[in-house]
């Protein structure tokens, strides 16, 4: 059962990658011109090469988004079961998003969500 | 849990101090915090308590590695003044990220389940990448963080990985459940089941250093700061080596003769690795990079031990390896930064400037290399004996010869201080409490070595 589930696995993970490798390889009409081979930068021309020296800033705010996108993702399963756990849950979630904005207070606390 | 909280809300605590001023006591908050800890932690002593629905269980085991863990720790915020000179405004920041990063510690000694094992190395490494590279402005800690972090991640795919395929096996992340069903298939060989516990092993080589997984030792240990460099050398690798038995005596010593071939092998060329290559360095932090390297390799020997005889050996030898390179890696340090350099001719001379920290380089180079009447010889003696007792003469044969020359370069640094003579004359004057720390540890390592009863059996 093992054997045949892991040999299985392997050429379900080798083959699905290949064949969307080798499908996308075979069909999809190649037309290159400047514009197509232009790095993306929404939707706008690019101005200047892509190689320089980014904003330190911006990274602090995708920290920031990060950290709170994450938490949402942890909210929702305790939203669907709060009716069944009870108070219980609902401290334990608590104790959790106060953790997240002590984090909050600190980074405000030392300038990071100062736009520089 | 009590020991997990209390260490949460210190790093909390500790973080807050650089916001609201009450910087000059993190240090002791730290200390009192992790001390805490220990009087929860030992309390937990024979209760074998289950927590987080079965996730942690706190047995001897877990208490005894956790212990260890936390009062090296402690021992090293003793030197927090010795960090860093330029970096000391983010002290606060730092003394957290230690007492987070000895949460993991506790989670990867203590766990049931294969996600608190990988939460906990998680926790452990993330805190151990932020640590590697401390000194901002020095090239070789930045190589340092970098490196770790690049092959800590891919170590870390290598573990997660390895517990998917044993979920497919056995439907389950509980210790429990999984030795029960290698139990009882035990006989039939399956390539699912042996596939997941080669990754994981592979997950947990890597981050305890086994050749051939122990390239990015030397380089880490070099570039982090020393006194961090000790945290790895000492905490880090207890801990894994804690994971890595409790895993692998738990649920898997029913095939062990599917995966004993492997960790031979490996166990055998990271001894020699470690010491063949420790014997050319100069540079003493990269030799006990080499040493510690050395280490983990004659620790994977209690592995192979088929009854709890492996658990006692393994968890004597942290505690002597953990006492004696911790204070070998503040000598290192104290002599770095008194002389400018981290090569052994830094030593030279040491007798004269301050006779116990001589003295007590040569207990702690005494215990490393394993001679009697320190703590090192028990260490080694409890595990070559579990390796015997589980019939692995001819490997055990090999470890006495490594030992053997290990004893060349440990001396290196004790030759240096008492036979040459220094550069300079200059006397190195240590602060009470850091020379009360180093003999206390020294007098451990002596007091074990005579009566190796001391550590209980668990």
């Amino acid at each position: 059962m093992g054997n045949v589930s892991l040999i299985v696995l392997m050429a379900c993970g080798i083959g699905f990658c290949g064949l969307a490798q080798l499908v996308s390889k075979l069909i999809a009409p190649s037309s290159k011109n400047l514009q197509k081979l232009q790095a993306y930068e929404c939707g706008v021309p690019t101005i200047g090469a892509s190689w320089i020296q980014f904003n330190v800033g911006y990274y602090l705010f995708a920290l920031i988004f990060l950290v709170f996108d994450v938490e949402l993702m942890f909210l929702f399963p305790w939203a669907v079961v709060n009716k069944e756990m009870g108070i219980t849950a609902f401290i334990e979630i608590v104790v959790f998003i106060f953790i997240l904005f002590l984090g909050l207070l600190y980074a405000w606390k030392k300038g990071a969500l100062k736009w520089m | 849990m009590n020991v997990v909280i209390a260490l949460t809300i210190t790093g909390i605590l500790n973080l807050f101090g650089s916001i609201f001023s009450y910087r000059k006591i993190t240090p002791l908050l730290s200390i009192i915090g992790l001390t805490t800890a220990i009087v929860f932690n030992s309390m937990y002593w024979n209760t074998n308590q289950s927590f987080f629905n079965h996730m942690m269980v706190v047995d001897n085991y877990a208490v005894a590695f956790g212990t260890v863990c936390m009062v090296l720790a402690a021992c090293l915020i003793i030197f927090y003044n010795r960090f860093m000179g330029d970096n000391d405004h983010h002290l606060p920041e730092v003394l957290s990220v230690i007492v987070l990063s000895v949460d993991g510690a506790i989670v990867m000694v203590s766990y049931t389940n294969l996600l608190m094992l990988f939460l906990g190395v998680e926790i452990l490494s993330i805190s151990f990448y932020i640590l590697a590279g401390l000194k901002k402005k020095d090239l070789g800690s930045n190589e340092a963080a970098i490196k770790y972090f690049l092959m800590g991640a891919f170590s870390t795919g290598f573990l997660l990985l390895g517990i998917t395929l044993i979920y497919g096996a056995t439907a389950s992340f509980d210790l429990s459940v999984i030795s029960e069903y290698v139990k009882l298939n035990s006989t039939s060989t399956n390539y699912l089941l042996l596939s997941g516990v080669l990754l994981i092993l592979v997950g947990l080589l890597f981050k305890v250093a086994a050749a051939p997984f122990h390239f990015w030792t030397p380089d880490v240990y070099q570039g982090a700061p020393t006194i961090i460099t000790a945290f790895f050398a000492t905490v880090g690798k207890i801990a894994s080596f804690g994971a890595f038995y409790r895993l692998f005596q738990m649920c898997f010593s029913p095939i062990v003769n599917e995966w004993s071939g492997v960790i031979m092998v490996v166990a055998i060329i990271t001894m020699f690795i470690g010491n063949i290559t420790a014997l050319q360095q100069k540079n003493l932090k990269r030799m006990f990079a080499y040493s510690s390297i050395a280490h983990a390799g004659y620790m994977l020997l209690a592995l192979l031990s088929h009854d709890y005889l492996g658990g006692n050996a393994i968890l004597f030898y942290s505690i002597a390896y953990g006492i004696s390179s911790m204070s070998a890696f503040i000598i290192i340090h104290i002599i770095q930064t008194q002389t400018g350099t981290d090569e052994a001719m830094g030593f030279a001379g040491l007798v004269h400037k301050n006779k116990t920290l001589a003295m007590i380089t040569a207990i702690s180079m005494l215990s490393l290399s394993g001679i009697p009447l320190t703590a090192g010889f028990f260490g080694k003696f409890y595990l070559f004996s579990s390796a015997i007792e589980s019939g692995y003469v001819l490997l055990v044969c090999l470890a006495v010869i490594n030992s053997f020359i290990g004893i060349y370069y440990y001396f290196k640094p004790v030759i240096e201080s008492y036979f040459k003579d220094s550069i300079t004359d200059d006397v190195i004057k240590l602060k009470s409490v850091e020379t009360i720390l180093l003999i206390f540890l020294s007098i451990a390592t002596i007091l074990l070595g005579i009566f190796p009863g001391l550590v209980p059996a668990i």
